[in-house]
């Protein structure tokens, strides 16, 4: 469970307030998508939130341990056990194989059944290619792949279907989806397609640092039944 | 336009490189010209033998250190000219795009000769500096006194000549650096895609793998911290070794040298090395590794290059003191014998450890320092 409460955070040594007071909570192995305008403050409130940024002030929970009060090293820690990341621009590391980016995460926990996962999203047969052979959509299944070997308990999502363009967008976000209701882990994506705040079990608007609503979809759909 | 002479500015290795090499050859050829003009005033044999071994030294250190450090000189620059390329692909696409000839483009890497005539410049000047306590040093009994003098070709030996090739050479390099088509420097990809052959990939840890593809994918890193350690290891011992065979001075002059190219050379290779490597370090931040083993999977891979670059440096710094000693000074009856000294060896290691592991420490603090996300914004 993550309990954000009075969350703020600021730029420019206070001229610039991107969180303001923000306070929302997550139950586990819920989906929960952020939706918002390019500068309402989602992304940042993503870092904060997987402890890839302290805030200012305000108390994060994760199973009530706060993770405000932690120094660097106890929040790599906390990435390290319990988060997952896939983002917009992928970050694959250029020279390594699919193989061994996914090693990446699943090095980190000792898995040695990582390869399942890469077959799992669809890319046993490109194991060994670099990132620069593969397209904008596979490259992608690999940073999913990376993010879930390491068996996250929440899996943050900044913009994971940005770069794509409508069919592969659909289906990585299919395979997200169903990841996620088959591994039950938490999941936060971040994004400004107003259309993917249906596949979510809630749904969080942000304006300018505030959180302006926030709803549960009683029946989330799936990413082909979504517009674009 | 692109490339301007502040870039040329930046090249501080090759400053410095070229500084040292204008400036040990500044004093010794100078001292080479004067002294062959008063070998008719010499008619003592014995004299004559002292004045030999004290001309063939000049030659035989000009050639070696001018030599090798010009070569390292070329070496850095076709480095920094790739760098600055691949770095600026999409600007130089763009460029191309617009309809600027590859003549015109690298015509501005001309400018990277400045940095040539910068470190000549200075060299030639710090050299001619310190002549009078040079030749005061290498004076010799019964000789008439060598008098300084400048000569003009000298200076343009040193310094023009060098400054007009690097600059013709970086232009030549640019030019074959800048046949990529415009599509792929737009898409800022320096090298061909290349056909990866799919062979059986080791059984190694993602930590492992990192190390091992960091330093493949970068050797001429590898080349440059062996060069550094080199440098330190040779010209450190050396120094010490001298100090029977030659001025404080001499030495002194050797030691400094040794240090400043061996801390710019690791500061450039490394500095490099971490810039290269940022976004993959960010991610490796944001997935929970800890900064040591960060740095020890980008900057530990690099430790067998110092080892053997400093191994490298003691033989060659025997090797040169022992041809000194044998051939250059062999007919000469003061010259004490020179054997290996193991002291001087096992303090220097350790020096060399202590030095190499406290640069480590401080890229170890800037991995530190990588901020997740200023990183990936910037990407």
């Amino acid at each position: 469970m993550i309990i954000a409460k009075s969350v703020c955070k600021s730029y420019k040594n206070g001229a610039v307030n991107v969180l303001k007071s923000i306070s929302l909570n997550v139950s586990d192995g819920e989906f929960v998508v952020i939706v918002g305008a390019s500068g309402s403050g989602k992304s940042t409130l993503m870092n904060v939130l997987s402890g890839l940024e302290i805030a200012d002030s305000g108390n994060i929970f994760y199973n009530s341990v706060n993770l405000t009060d932690m120094t660097d090293k106890q929040l790599t820690e906390f990435r390290r056990k319990k988060v997952g990341f896939v983002f917009q621009q992928y970050y694959l590391l250029s020279n390594l194989s699919v193989d061994k980016n996914v090693r990446l995460g699943a090095d980190l926990i000792g898995n040695k059944n990582y390869r399942i996962i890469i077959e799992k999203v669809g890319l046993s047969d490109k194991i060994k290619s670099r990132p620069s052979e593969l397209s904008g959509g596979e490259q992608q299944r690999v940073c999913i792949a990376r993010a879930l070997a390491k068996n996250p308990e929440i899996l943050f999502l900044d913009e994971p279907t940005g770069a794509l363009d409508e069919d592969t967008g659909r289906s990585v976000l299919d395979y997200i989806i169903k990841l996620q209701r088959e591994k039950k882990f938490t999941m936060i994506m971040v994004t400004h397609n107003l259309n993917i705040a249906d596949t979510a079990d809630t749904v969080i608007k942000m304006n300018s640092g505030n959180i302006v609503g926030t709803y549960k979809n009683q029946i989330p759909k799936s990413a082909y039944e979504i517009g674009w | 336009m692109i490339v301007s002479l502040k870039d040329s500015l930046k090249l501080i290795g090759i400053i410095i490189v070229i500084f040292c090499a204008a400036f040990v050859c500044t004093f010794f050829l100078n001292f080479y010209i004067d002294a062959k003009a008063i070998r008719d005033f010499i008619n003592d044999a014995e004299t004559l033998v002292l004045y030999k071994a004290q001309i063939a030294t000049a030659t035989f250190t000009s050639a070696i250190s001018g030599g090798f450090l010009a070569v390292i000189a070329i070496i850095m620059l076709v480095f920094y000219i790739k760098l600055y390329i691949d770095k600026n692909l999409n600007k130089l696409g763009v460029l191309k795009a617009m309809g600027y000839s590859n003549l015109k483009i690298a015509s501005r890497f001309l400018v990277f000769g400045f940095s040539v005539f910068l470190g000549a410049a200075l060299g030639f000047g710090m050299g001619f500096a310190i002549m009078p306590i040079i030749y005061e040093g290498m004076s010799i009994d019964g000789l008439p006194e060598i008098t300084i003098n400048f000569h003009f070709w000298l200076f343009i030996v040193l310094v023009i000549v060098p400054t007009v090739l690097f600059a013709v050479f970086a232009f030549c390099y640019a030019l074959l650096s800048l046949k990529i088509p415009v599509c792929q420097m737009l898409k800022g990809r320096a090298e061909k895609l290349r056909k990866y052959v799919k062979k059986q990939d080791k059984e190694r840890s993602f930590l492992c793998e990192m190390c091992y593809k960091t330093i493949v994918s970068k050797k001429s890193i590898a080349f440059f911290i062996a060069f550094a350690c080199f440098c330190f290891s040779a010209m450190v011992q050396m120094s010490v070794s001298m100090l029977d065979l030659s001025s404080e001075l001499m030495g002194g002059i050797i030691l400094g040298i040794g240090i400043v190219l061996a801390v710019t050379t690791i500061f450039m290779a490394v500095t490099t090395l971490m810039n290269g490597n940022l976004k993959n370090i960010a991610m490796m931040k944001a997935f929970g590794y800890t900064n040591f083993e960060i740095a020890l999977s980008i900057l530990g891979g690099y430790h067998i290059f110092a080892l053997i670059g400093f191994a490298l440096g003691t033989v060659y710094q025997y090797g040169i003191l022992s041809i000194m000693i044998n051939f250059v000074f062999k007919d000469v009856e003061s010259v004490p014998d020179y054997s290996f000294d193991i002291a001087v060896f096992f303090i220097t290691l350790a020096v060399f450890i202590v030095f190499y592991e406290c640069m480590m420490l401080f890229y170890f603090s800037k991995i530190s320092k990588v901020n997740v996300k200023s990183v990936m914004i910037e990407n």
